[in-house]
């Protein structure tokens, strides 16, 4: 109470304009017209600006959620795409072009891709056999031999895998294969690195005689187990012919270098483990 | 403040009250309200120089919020009249005479300081007093270069004679 007092006795004449300038607003906003009508569409002004305001501050504040929505809407939009792209068969009425069923009128979605986004928090590509480590693990749905693209290419494929965390090898690992072809040519090969140089990888087992050019496009070929057919996988540096050789010998450079690779998506083919098994049973057998 | 100073400043407030409501309100309306003659603020100037500063401001309050029951403007002049009540304590401090406001001169008038000072202090005073009333009345900074700024200075320059009238007058001394 003493404080109040002493407050009131160094600046009483400053709270006693305050005190009458409220009652003064107070009066003027509500008994008169022009006013009233100032106050009520400036308040309606001020208040949008701050909703305006709080509503930016929120979205940036959600952006990371947004981000990881994205993503997985991403994921579901790619599995769409690479599984529609599995279902087309070339089958063509005189009308129309029809969504191809089989004989027993189930849709041909086989092989059958799941998509998952991830991201790369483990990176070598300095040494012989390179790895990378991504934040997804068994209970994110990853399986082993899952094929790991980006946006722009191939990046490694699955090897083990924790509860939270993927063990992959990288493109840069001797032991990763990729059923691959240039685009617009009917032939297959195997994409791999030589171990030299970490700027090209190789494509091996492409008859001598198609004439490849520098430039030229390749991508997954459709005997892929792991990697959905069609995505691009690197560009054409230089093609040659061996001496005594039936195959070229092609240089490509990858469209998603090795070492800035952050963002990927994890495919996993539902039936490469059937597939995988059938392959090794004919094996066997033989 | 020292002797009798009640009853002159109410007088002065009756007057004043009377004169701005029933009188130079009605100029007021005439000119679309482009011309104001306020001279009720004369009453806050005239009250003692060394009168508390709630008090002061409290008067200048209440001296407004009438002259608004008669135009109908509640809390307008009210405003005006305490936000002028306040302005005059430092006017007051800034045209001090040498040593302060000692009591001998109770009023700010031009019987005690001369006309010079007094057409200082009161053209400042209303000056304030005006800018405030106007910005009030248009409440919005948009239309200050447009409205309030000449409107101000028109009221001023017509309420300043009347004043100035009014002050050879009846020349008060308490």
């Amino acid at each position: 109470m003493y404080s109040i007092l002493q407050l009131f006795a160094r600046h009483g004449g400053l709270i006693t304009l305050l005190i009458t300038q409220v009652v003064s607003f107070y009066l003027m906003t509500s008994q008169n017209g022009p006013q009233q009508q100032i106050t009520r569409s400036s308040w309606s002004w001020y208040s949008n600006w701050v909703l305006e305001w709080r509503n930016r501050w929120m979205d940036y504040l959600s952006l990371r959620d947004e981000n990881i929505r994205l993503k997985m809407e991403n994921a579901r939009l790619h599995m769409q795409l690479i599984n529609l792209h599995a279902s087309e068969v070339p089958v063509r009425d005189t009308v129309r072009r029809q969504e191809a069923f089989d004989s027993l009128g189930k849709k041909l979605v086989r092989p059958e891709y799941v998509v998952i986004s991830a991201r790369v928090v483990g990176n070598s590509f300095s040494g012989r056999n390179n790895w990378l480590i991504l934040n997804r693990g068994a209970k994110d749905g990853i399986h082993p031999n899952s094929g790991i693209i980006s946006r722009a290419g191939v990046v490694g494929i699955v090897r083990e895998v924790s509860e939270h965390f993927s063990l992959a090898m990288s493109v840069l690992h001797p032991q990763t294969r990729i059923s691959a072809m240039v685009k617009g040519y009917p032939f297959y090969g195997s994409l791999y690195w030589d171990g030299n140089d970490p700027r090209y990888l190789t494509l091996s087992d492409i008859p001598y005689h198609l004439p490849i050019r520098r430039g030229d496009t390749v991508q997954v070929s459709n005997y892929s187990l792991l990697f959905p057919e069609g995505h691009v996988a690197g560009i054409v540096d230089t093609a040659y012919r061996p001496q005594g050789s039936s195959f070229l010998h092609i240089r490509v450079r990858p469209t998603q270098p090795p070492a800035s690779v952050r963002e990927v998506y994890v495919v996993t083919n539902r039936y490469a483990e059937e597939l995988e098994n059938l392959t090794r049973a004919t094996q066997e057998k033989q | 403040m020292k002797g009798n100073w009640f009853f002159p400043n109410l007088w002065r407030f009756l007057s004043l009250l009377a004169a701005q409501g029933l009188v130079l309100s009605g100029i007021s309306y005439n000119t679309d309200g482009y011309v104001s003659l306020l001279v009720y603020p004369l009453f806050t100037l005239l009250l003692p120089i060394l009168m508390p500063i709630p008090l002061l401001i409290l008067a200048g309050f209440f001296m407004g919020l009438f002259v608004d029951f008669f135009t109908g403007t509640l809390g307008l002049h009210a405003s005006a009249g305490a936000f002028s009540a306040y302005a005059r304590v430092i006017i007051l401090e800034r045209f001090a005479p040498q040593g302060g406001y000692t009591g001998k001169e109770p009023i700010a008038s031009p019987a005690y300081f001369g006309w010079r000072w007094f057409l200082s202090v009161s053209g400042i005073f209303f000056a304030v007093h005006l800018l405030w009333y106007f910005s009030m009345a248009y409440f919005t900074p948009v239309y200050f270069l447009s409205k309030i700024l000449p409107q101000a200075t028109l009221s001023w320059l017509s309420t300043m004679p009347v004043v100035v009238v009014l002050m050879r007058l009846f020349y008060p001394k308490n």
